[in-house]
């Protein structure tokens, strides 16, 4: 497998690249029969390298085309996106994107190990280093299960492989978009902690740098991982409130009984009460 | 760990056996109808003789198996002439079929553009062209493996496009975040997507192979092949040889969608067939 060494962008000598920075961005769809349809509107918004920053926000809101354009897979109508300070274009380019999606989203001809490698196969001149696949199946939990194809697996399982496609191509952004949101309760709490086990980790166990975007409609959810809730309104979709969560890692289940994790969900519950006030058409 | 397989969950196989049913199953599957098959030659047999029927018009199954078996090697000699004209249209025609569909699939001006004349070529009644292609190409081969081709290609195309399309728009987000080129997603997402609706082409397609190339040696006689042998036949009478090269034909037609059946068990993927890694 092709390793090519591409250095962390991150510089010593000047101040530290955002792993994401939005300015002034808008995203508008025409709709079906005329008119347009305003998804985003300018949102600003910068994702210091290191953070894992969550994205909450009614139905709608545009939560979805902001990463779509922070992965490039959606231009903006207006403003800037821009991926270690470069366009989204040159992160694609670089596979610096780790996407997960709602649906797992799998291969339903590949099994498990050949889901997690489809990433590293893909323009493989520039996959980024040689990833031992066996110990990221052992990584997700999902040991004794690399023979087995999708159809086979329950869905928090298939979302395990999507998770570690992801990983494995050793992403420095990762960009999540409700990945739980299809999972029944008792599995998605157990893999909100599982994803922030593994999100600091890189493909062979050791810790990674990593910055990440996490779309959920759960409020418990993103307080739970994040450094930072960012509350956005419903069409179009605008930052409401920016929250610090400050709450050391690493964190674990029983912290979501603790007083200081009920401020915080208090707060980003307040920020979407006052949006839903604000546009009252979102009160769904 | 919470989420445990659902119950009945088999590994994926690597290597999968030639899925075929196992001996047992297939006697079952066969002696009925083989049963029923020779009833009825036996009834056709004693109606024929005790009425007297002339050999001109039906002749005795026993005359017809008689004529098959002492003849065998004709039959089958032909009988590979016409299998082998069957398979080349075949081949010729999904290549093509699948090479459109892809260009279709990727582009909606070439769709524009092909697809209308490739559903005109489709409305053409093929026989009707055959004296021009064998104008073009000559008396041989050529023409035929042509017609069949032109016979064959039509599900396929339909289904191809189909199959290239039928893939999941988060897998093609996925593809261009890696910035996988067209090539990348065609071979590793859109094919493979595909080749369950290809085979459900195949198996129109496969009679239809049959068709073309019996029709084919209809007009090209001089050549060899059961065609030819049921149009020479038949002009100087001889119907238990009709009879015997259409017996050889329904035989070619089993085993050609047999064939079909177990390429598809052994390479696609889709949920009934054990899979390939």
């Amino acid at each position: 497998m092709p390793a090519t060494a591409a250095a962390p962008p991150s510089d010593s000598a000047a101040p530290p690249v955002a792993a994401v920075s939005l300015r002034g961005v808008s995203v508008t769809f025409s709709a079906p029969g005329g008119g347009a349809v305003h998804a985003v509107a300018s949102v600003d918004l910068e994702i210091p390298a290191g953070q894992l920053v969550s994205l909450v926000g009614p139905s709608g809101c545009g939560k979805t085309s902001l990463m779509r354009v922070i992965a490039g897979l959606t231009e903006p109508s207006l403003g800037e996106a821009l991926v270690f300070g470069e366009p989204p274009r040159r992160a694609q380019e670089a596979k610096q994107l780790g996407l997960v999606f709602q649906e797992p989203a799998l291969l339903p001809w590949r099994d498990v190990a050949a889901n997690i490698e489809l990433g590293l196969q893909l323009n493989p001149s520039r996959t980024r280093r040689a990833v031992d696949v066996e110990r990221l199946i052992s990584l997700v939990g999902l040991d004794g299960f690399r023979r087995f194809r999708p159809d086979a697996l329950s869905g928090g399982m298939q979302q395990r492989v999507a998770l570690a496609r992801a990983l494995a191509l050793d992403p420095p952004l990762m960009l999540l978009d409700e990945p739980f949101a299809a999972l029944d309760e008792i599995t998605r709490e157990q893999m909100r902690y599982e994803l922030l086990r593994l999100w600091t980790l890189d493909a062979g166990g050791h810790r990674a740098d990593r910055s990440a975007l996490f779309v959920t409609h759960s409020v418990s959810e993103a307080v739970a991982i994040s450094d930072r809730v960012v509350v956005m309104s419903s069409r179009p979709g605008e930052i409401v409130a920016d929250i610090p969560i400050e709450r050391p890692h690493p964190r674990w289940p029983a912290q979501e009984r603790t007083p200081d994790f009920h401020r915080d969900v208090d707060a980003v519950r307040r920020a979407l009460r006052d949006q839903s006030r604000l546009h009252p058409a979102s009160a769904l | 760990m919470a989420d445990d397989p659902p119950a009945g969950a088999q590994p994926a196989r690597r290597g999968p056996p030639l899925a075929l049913p196992a001996a047992a199953p297939l006697l079952q599957m066969l002696i009925p109808p083989l049963i029923a098959l020779l009833v009825a030659a036996v009834a056709v047999e004693i109606w024929v003789r005790a009425d007297d029927v002339s050999i001109y018009l039906l002749p005795r199954p026993s005359s017809v198996l008689e004529e098959f078996f002492g003849d065998f090697g004709r039959y089958f000699r032909e009988g590979m002439q016409t299998l082998a004209v069957s398979i080349g249209g075949l081949a010729i025609g999904t290549i093509g079929a699948t090479v459109l569909a892809a260009a279709v699939a990727h582009s909606p001006l070439l769709e524009r553009a092909l697809l209308p004349i490739a559903i005109m070529v489709k409305v053409t009644p093929v026989v009707a062209v055959i004296p021009i292609l064998i104008i073009w190409l000559g008396y041989g081969w050529e023409p035929k493996v042509a017609i069949t081709a032109l016979i064959t290609y039509f599900p396929v195309l339909i289904n191809a496009i189909s199959g290239f399309r039928d893939v999941d728009p988060r897998m093609v987000d996925f593809f261009r975040s890696v910035n996988a080129s067209t090539w990348e997603t065609l071979l590793r997402l859109r094919l493979p997507a595909a080749i369950p609706f290809l085979f459900a082409a195949l198996k129109i397609s496969v009679t239809l192979s049959l068709i073309g190339a019996v029709v084919a040696e209809f007009f090209i006689a001089r050549e060899a092949g059961l065609g030819s042998v049921v149009r020479l036949e038949y002009e100087q009478l001889g119907l238990p040889s009709v009879f015997a090269a259409v017996l050889m034909l329904t035989l070619l037609g089993v085993a050609l969608s047999t064939a079909v059946v177990a390429i598809e068990r052994l390479i696609s993927w889709s949920p009934h067939t054990p899979p390939s890694a």
